[in-house]
């Protein structure tokens, strides 16, 4: 039995584990995969190539069976070998990523250029933000996280870091402080509360080392292909060079066919995890009113900056900027196109004569002040 | 001997069972008893607030006097009633009163903050500002951490209806906790909206 009026913390980050073992056994299964194909191919093309070279400078230990033809000696232990060395290339540097990502989430908070703010600022505007942080600190029943400002951000965007509920970070642009009131403030500080409830960041912190220990291997492709463009040339073996640029080509598409499929699938996982993150910011905040209104704020300052210059990206990602790519097509976007979301929230809106979704920054910023007195 | 093993199992079956239900309702009560604390927490902070807050008004509303008498009023009234229910957490008596004084005091508030607008050097005053604004976090506060209080006695509760641990609540006296509600709560939780056009 579940207690549904109540978020129960300890088993949605339960469920977000399940999801995440899931998630590395699929990883470890693709690169496998690569691995696999990589070995195969090196094991086809050295096959021939490594009794080419062991007769080449020795000549005298074994003698070739003339009329054989080259594609059968298959060797399986260069193929396991290159199988393997593949699979720690993108397991390795996977992990290693992994470690150097995770932790602390006001490094994180920090390394995007934010300022924390405490309890005693002097600054109104952040002062309400850290009481209403630490308000939904009491509806989530979670520890109260540090609090960073992006200043000089006119854009409204928000940023939940952090790898556990302990030392986990929210952010908050300059321009989220200035634009949003404070009922939408609260739906914006809950929806960052909730993908820390929801272990989203640990889920995508993964993801992102994983596709890293992929990207590894198309670097490693384009070395080897580079090494044999310098050294190759006349005086190596013309069929040693043309084995390594085919296994260096390998790598190289493979690689990127990895990425691409390991970025769709962290894309997918995120568009999910945002319809989650708003139900749940409802569940803290009871009220779907204020996230709503703080989209169609983030939907009308998208709509005045179009006009200017192509800055209006889907906002509000849960970690790294970089994550996100300008104009995101479908299938890469990590957040659900925002009428979607506004209408999961306020099934009823209509963008033709919504007050919020048509409001100028100013009058945003204007109504904001007025709160504060 | 068969008879003494029967009757052992006769006892474990039965005994086993009671200590499990006994534990669990321990356990929702500590869990609703606690979750009554944080309310009680924010609420003296709310009380401690409103002396400063009617100490900076008092120089601008001179012609408010009954307004800002009520309002302590109701915060002394309230601030009793805190300290009896402190230790009555679930009590139907104590929840319905302390329910009715933090209405009331927040109708009071509520007024004087309306009557605020009229006076634009007190809305400029920093230090009302902010007193507003440490008032308002605390409304919200106060209204998540009894959210939070609410549902932990509503498991409490139905851990004490429930077959079969009713039968145990029944033994050891597990009486259902009252639910804390505020009237006029729906206004305490945002500041005033001013319109200004």
């Amino acid at each position: 039995m579940t207690d549904s009026a109540f978020f129960n913390f300890a088993e949605a980050q339960a469920r977000a584990r399940r999801r995440t073992v899931v998630l590395v056994a699929l990883f470890v299964a693709l690169a496998a995969a690569i691995a696999a194909a990589v070995g195969a191919l090196a094991g086809l093309l050295l096959g021939g190539a490594g009794e080419h070279t062991a007769a080449g400078p020795g000549g005298q230990t074994r003698m070739q069976p003339s009329g054989e033809a080259l594609l059968t000696q298959f060797d399986t232990g260069t193929a396991v070998m290159a199988g393997l060395a593949v699979l720690s290339i993108i397991l390795v540097t996977a992990a290693v990523r992994g470690l150097m990502l995770g932790g602390d989430g006001a490094n994180v908070a920090r390394s995007m250029g934010g300022t924390e703010i405490t309890r005693d600022s002097s600054n109104a505007t952040h002062r309400r933000l850290y009481n209403v942080v630490e308000e939904m600190a009491i509806a989530a029943n979670l520890p109260v996280p540090k609090v960073f400002v992006i200043k000089h951000e006119q854009g409204i965007n928000a940023f939940a870091a952090g790898n556990s509920p302990e030392n986990a970070a929210i952010g908050m642009t300059h321009g989220a402080l200035a634009s949003l009131n404070r009922r939408e403030l609260k739906g914006v500080v809950a929806h960052e509360f909730a993908h820390i409830a929801n272990g989203d960041m640990r889920l995508n912190l993964r993801l992102m080392a994983m596709i890293f220990g992929l990207v590894a291997l198309t670097v490693a492709g384009r070395m080897a292909m580079r090494s044999v463009l310098i050294t190759g040339g006349g005086r190596r073996d013309q069929r040693a060079v043309l084995v390594a640029m085919a296994i260096g080509i390998a790598l190289l598409i493979l690689g990127a066919l990895g990425v691409l499929a390991g970025r769709m699938l962290q894309a997918a996982v995120s568009r999910r995890r945002e319809y989650l993150a708003d139900a749940t910011a409802v569940e803290f905040t009871r009220n779907p009113e204020g996230l709503a209104s703080a989209l169609k704020k983030i939907g009308a300052l998208q709509q005045a900056e179009r006009m200017n210059n192509a800055h209006g990206e889907e906002v509000r990602h849960m970690l790294f900027a970089e994550a996100v790519a300008r104009r995101s097509p479908g299938l890469l976007a990590t957040h659900p196109p925002l009428m979607d979301r506004i209408r999961a929230l306020e099934p009823q809106f209509d963008p033709e004569t919504d007050r919020v979704w048509r409001m100028p920054q100013k009058e945003m910023i204007r109504e904001s002040r007025a709160e504060l007195g | 001997m068969e008879v003494i093993i029967a009757l052992l199992v006769i006892v474990i079956a039965i005994v086993l069972p009671g200590v499990l239900l006994y534990n669990r309702l321990v356990r929702k009560r500590n869990a609703f008893k606690n979750a009554f604390a944080q309310i009680d927490v924010q609420l003296k902070r709310r009380h401690d607030l409103i002396p400063n807050l009617v100490e900076t008004v008092q120089g601008y509303m001179q012609h408010e006097r009954e307004t800002l008498t009520a309002v302590i009023e109701a915060r002394n009234n309230a601030e009793q009633i805190r300290q009896q229910s402190q230790n009555a957490p679930g009590d139907p008596d104590s929840m319905a009163k302390l329910g009715q004084a933090e209405g009331s005091l927040g109708g009071v508030l509520g007024r004087l903050f309306a009557l605020s607008e009229a006076y634009p050097d007190l809305k400029a005053n920093e230090n009302f500002q902010s007193l507003q604004e440490e008032l308002t976090s605390t409304e919200n506060r106060v209204a998540y951490a009894r959210q939070a209080y609410n549902d932990a006695a509503m498991r409490y509760n139905n851990a004490v209806e429930v077959v079969p641990s009713n039968i145990i609540a029944g033994m050891f006296n597990f009486t259902r906790a009252a639910m804390l509600e505020f009237e006029d709560r729906e206004s305490l939780q945002e500041p005033p909206q001013v319109s200004f056009s």
